[in-house]
């Protein structure tokens, strides 16, 4: 294949990219936060995104409200899911070997899909609010998306702002480095394992009213989520919160730039080969070892 | 000792009626009979890398897709006999899981398990994508040919020797090493055990199976297409069958295999819309509760050795 780049091609793919991931980042935030706090990969993560992008889609279709006005109650919604899941079955398995964690939440997240397709079916539903697209010079930029970037860099920017500066988010910062010495200062673990659990799936859920306006949605949306989230924290770093940033936005970068050379649909063989590439690589991520 | 006479007499017992059973089982029977060695076959397989190293495998069904397409491909495109074929299709298994365990098996945590999750859907991709040898989202279909009870034998062989390697290297040194990762890795390097290279056995012999067994399926059902060949819910199956049965033993994948599938030919295709959600419910009800399943439970009550 022949492909001549010109740089409008390569501004329009950049910024795409960079659209792309900042939703990416957000998500995966969610990912490494429980990772990092608990030392548990949460398969049900994409799933939890699924079921926020439905909670807006309910809220949409049945009471017209904005999708946009829906995030605070999808992403409250799914923090009470997040803590309920994290309160009865999560916690139990939190120090046990990570065969176990990973069953758990495996059993958990075919059990989510299964009952989405009761509630939902597995009809394509769709949000359709903001369609059409601006044009920034030679560059097109599709409207929902731009607001989805908008919205998933505030809520980063806030959710790194509560981790640096809140009582709170030092304690979650603290536990995820150790949480003995955390004990130790008085800090309440399960407590901030259920937080950070909630936490966690409100940014998945956040995700999931953004992707709504984006594209059709669909029980088994999730569990691609969790693929590429978990690539964002290999990337970036495991445990590393700020790596999940730099993770997402390049993970972003990839898949567009990659789109220009191949089909779409090798575009998720692009993802895969990229976690292979990075874990033989730098396993211990871009930004090397733990930074919380 | 006596004990362990009667089971083996009772085996031997259960292998001449299976042996014998075509000639006098329904079409309808042969064919479950066929889908039962299918699912004890993939189960064990499953279990000889998670189940013994610990290491969760959540992608399996990608080395079954893989030996049907091999096998679809080898049979249509350069007219290869129908077992050989499959053979090759187990091949093409160990050769994937070469290629994915070189890189995700080094590190410890769950690389490996993440990365199993997403093989499926690349492979789904890639078959699609290459559409002049797989003839895409068109499927392959195999020349017409009634070979159910020839599949039968070979299933049940293939079944049989899987049960046969698993209790091969679970009474070996090699399997001791292999339970030594899954309690603790640490522990079993500072030992001297080249974790990487164990696991990685494990992993591929673990590939074979399904591979082989891809191929013998994808001969019986006579078509093969990219969503028939690499469904999430074949991996979701095997993995339910061995945690239900008891995961780390020679036994219980075959219990839970045997289980599950009359349970689901019998009770659950009423409940078809369910099914995940049971399957789901099951994994969360035996991670919390009964961690060494079925075989686990029988274990205490008839106090029977932990391991086979």
């Amino acid at each position: 294949m022949n492909v001549v780049l010109t740089p409008a091609m390569l501004g329009q793919v950049v910024v795409s990219g960079l659209l792309a991931g900042a939703l990416y980042s957000m998500v995966a935030l969610g990912l490494a936060l429980i990772f990092g706090v608990m030392r548990v990969i949460n398969i049900a993560h994409g799933p939890m995104l699924m079921l926020g992008a439905y909670t807006t889609w309910i809220l949409f279709d049945r009471f017209g409200m904005n999708p946009y006005l829906t995030l605070p109650l999808s992403a409250a919604v799914m923090f009470l899911l997040g803590a309920l899941l994290q309160r009865t079955l999560v916690f139990r398995v939190v120090d046990a070997p990570e065969l176990s964690s990973l069953l758990l939440t495996f059993g958990v997240s075919i059990a989510l899909v299964n009952i989405a397709q009761l509630v939902f079916t597995s009809d394509l539903r769709s949000v359709e609010f903001l369609t059409g697209s601006i044009a920034l010079g030679p560059i097109a930029l599709s409207k929902s998306r731009l607001i989805a970037c908008a919205f998933a860099a505030a809520i980063t920017a806030l959710a790194f702002l509560f981790l640096q500066k809140t009582r709170l988010g030092k304690a979650i910062r603290a536990t995820s480095q150790s949480r003995e010495v955390a004990m130790v200062c008085g800090i309440d673990v399960q407590r901030i394992h259920l937080i950070s659990f909630g936490i966690a799936c409100a940014l998945a859920a956040c995700g999931g009213t953004l992707v709504a306006v984006m594209v059709a949605i669909q029980p088994e949306m999730g569990q691609i989520w969790t693929f590429k989230s978990f690539l964002v924290i290999v990337l970036g770093g495991a445990g590393n919160y700020p790596g999940a940033l730099l993770g997402g936005l390049l993970l972003g970068l990839i898949e567009q730039l990659s789109s220009l050379f191949l089909t779409t649909q090798l575009s998720e063989a692009v993802a895969y080969v990229l976690l292979v590439l990075a874990l033989l690589v730098r396993p211990s991520g871009l930004l090397g070892g733990r930074q919380t | 000792m006596t004990r362990g006479r009667t089971f083996v007499g009772a085996l031997a017992l259960l292998a001449v009626a299976l042996a014998v059973y075509p000639l006098f089982g329904t079409g309808y029977g042969v064919r479950s009979m066929l889908q039962l060695f299918m699912w004890v076959a993939l189960a064990s397989s499953w279990n000889l890398i998670s189940g013994l190293t610990g290491y969760v495998s959540f992608g399996h069904v990608a080395f079954f897709g893989a030996g049907a397409y091999t096998t679809g491909i080898l049979v249509t495109g350069a007219g290869w006999p129908w077992p050989a074929a499959a053979l090759a299709g187990g091949v093409a298994g160990a050769a994937l899981a070469l290629l994915i365990g070189v890189p995700c098996l080094r590190l410890k945590g769950p690389y490996f398990a993440i990365a199993m999750l997403g093989l499926n859907e690349v492979l789904r991709a890639l078959v699609s994508y290459f559409e002049g040898l797989t003839g895409g989202g068109n499927g392959l279909s195999f020349p017409t040919r009634h070979a159910t009870v020839p599949i039968y034998y070979a299933m049940a062989f293939t079944a049989a020797v899987v049960i046969g390697m698993t209790y091969l290297v679970i009474t070996s040194r090699f399997g001791l090493r292999l339970m030594t990762i899954r309690e603790d890795e640490v522990a079993a390097e500072a030992m001297g055990i080249d974790t990487f290279r164990h696991k990685l056995y494990a992993f591929l012999l673990s590939a074979v199976g399904p591979g082989i067994v891809g191929g013998l399926a994808a001969r019986d059902q006579g078509y093969i297409e990219p969503m028939s060949v690499f469904p999430l819910a074949t991996t979701i199956t095997m993995i339910v069958m061995v945690l239900f049965g008891g995961k780390g033993t020679v036994w219980g994948p075959v219990l839970g295999a045997v289980l599950l599938f009359v349970f689901q030919e019998v009770v659950w295709s009423h409940f078809i819309y369910l099914h995940q959600l049971l399957f789901g419910a099951i994994i969360v009800a035996v991670v919390l509760l009964m961690p060494r399943g079925v075989l686990g439970l029988l274990q205490i009550r008839y106090r029977l050795p932990r391991t086979i």
